[in-house]
């Protein structure tokens, strides 16, 4: 077990506890507190179908949960370098790639708690709604509207190009319980299942009772694109898994998969937060007496 | 992206299909859509405008009996090439010219606006007899 891919592996899974706890929760506490100071309740009482204090109390515990889950990494960190014993742990003796899986999962529970506080919040402005008129755009929306053909050729291709070359280094042999069909099963669901969010952000409900149909094709738009990089991501991670299995690079599988996560959040979080700034959001519609109507 | 936005107000006296037909047909009128542009499916602008999409459907039946819009199988519904001069033929004002010429020559005959009201609503309930 060479020390240099240790090194590496350290310093890549302190860069995934730092951008995944730190960077961009800060980013997004950031955002919330813009928000809450920019567009008060008093001015923008359509926002807010929440007492205030359940804003602030959110934001408090995202702010503490990520801080703790922070501190957790330095402690699997520590643990990992000086406590684990490796060669017990795992059957080839380098640092399983457990660690910063596990940690990932963590680490991304609380940015899925905060998508789906999104959902309720829309819930409840739309119960709050009291607004007789509805508006909605005479134009159809459709795929290419809001992606590059080339972005998903690219993508179709990549999935196309994995199983491929998944099959290739295992001489086209598909058996049950076999590593290539557990992830072109899984990388298949996932598509599946990004086909579907896609579809549902396309032609689905309007979630925001109040947001602008520009805001609406900007955010269907960034979601879109950052499911199309999330797949072509997790196509190329699981070309890099099987390249890693062809030329006996086990070593690097920790480093592997502390990296993917941090591709995976910075084309998803990192990609809506750059595309949705929220200077272009228009906040108006959540004064009292407006409705949407661009 | 900016396109024209449809508005709906269920407070409107105005029925909510008539609603979706007026402003339709009002966007061929003032070019806001043209021949051959692709209109929202049933289904998104259902979705977009929190209604029934048995409503929007009518609406666009009706508008297809009107030729103003044109449905193209799986691909979907579209402005009508006639559809800037179809757009400006008012079927309701049309229908209250032809009854008042005829509730006219009914009461120029003797007939009592009663007996009119009441074969009027015979002659729509019956069914079978219009062929409807």
């Amino acid at each position: 077990m060479s020390t240099w891919t240790n090194t590496l592996f350290y310093v890549t899974f302190l860069s995934q506890i730092f951008l995944l706890s730190y960077y961009f929760p800060t980013k997004l506490l950031e955002r919330m507190r813009y928000v809450l100071e920019t567009y008060p309740p008093s001015k923008y009482p359509k926002l807010y179908p929440q007492p205030l204090e359940y804003y602030k109390m959110g934001q408090w515990g995202f702010k503490w949960v990520t801080r703790g889950i922070l501190v957790l990494g330095f402690v699997i960190l520590y643990a990992v370098i000086f406590l684990v014993d490796h060669s017990s742990f795992a059957d080839d003796g380098y640092i399983s790639e457990f660690w910063p899986a596990l940690y990932g999962v963590i680490q991304f529970a609380p940015l899925l708690v905060l998508e789906l506080t999104e959902f309720s919040q829309f819930k409840r402005m739309r119960k709050a709604n009291t607004a007789t008129t509805r508006t909605a755009p005479l134009r159809r929306r459709r795929l290419f509207d809001f992606v590059s053909p080339m972005l998903v050729g690219m993508t179709i291709f990549l999935y196309i190009l994995f199983i491929l070359f998944d099959l290739y280094a295992h001489d086209f042999v598909l058996d049950w319980g076999h590593d290539t069909l557990q992830r072109v099963a899984v990388l298949t669901v996932t598509n599946l299942l990004i086909s579907g969010i896609g579809a549902w952000h396309l032609y689905g409900r309007k979630q925001n009772p109040h947001q602008t149909s520009d805001d609406r094709n900007k955010q269907i738009a960034t979601n879109l694109n950052s499911f199309l990089y999330a797949s072509m991501a997790m196509s190329i991670f699981f070309m890099a898994q099987v390249a890693d299995d062809l030329i006996d690079m086990n070593f690097l599988d920790a480093t592997l998969v502390s990296f993917y996560f941090q591709v995976i959040t910075f084309l998803s979080l990192g990609h809506a937060l750059r595309s949705l700034r929220l200077e272009d959001i228009d906040f108006d519609v959540y004064k009292s007496g407006t409705t949407a109507t661009t | 992206m900016k396109s024209m936005e449809i508005i709906t107000d269920i407070d409107d006296p105005q029925p909510l299909f008539a609603q979706l037909i007026a402003q339709i047909k009002q966007a061929v009128l003032t070019g806001q859509v043209s021949p051959g542009d692709a209109l929202p499916s049933i289904r998104q602008l259902a979705n977009d405008l929190e209604l029934n999409s048995k409503t929007v459907a009518k609406a666009y039946r009706l508008l297809e009996r009107d030729s103003v819009v044109q449905t193209r199988g799986y691909r979907g519904t579209f402005v009508h090439p006639d559809a800037l001069a179809n757009s400006t033929v008012d079927l309701t004002a049309w229908v209250v010219g032809k009854l008042s010429e005829t509730i006219a020559a009914l009461r120029k005959s003797g007939v009592t606006d009663s007996e009119i009201r009441i074969a009027f609503g015979n002659v729509m309930n019956d069914r079978s007899k219009l062929g409807a």
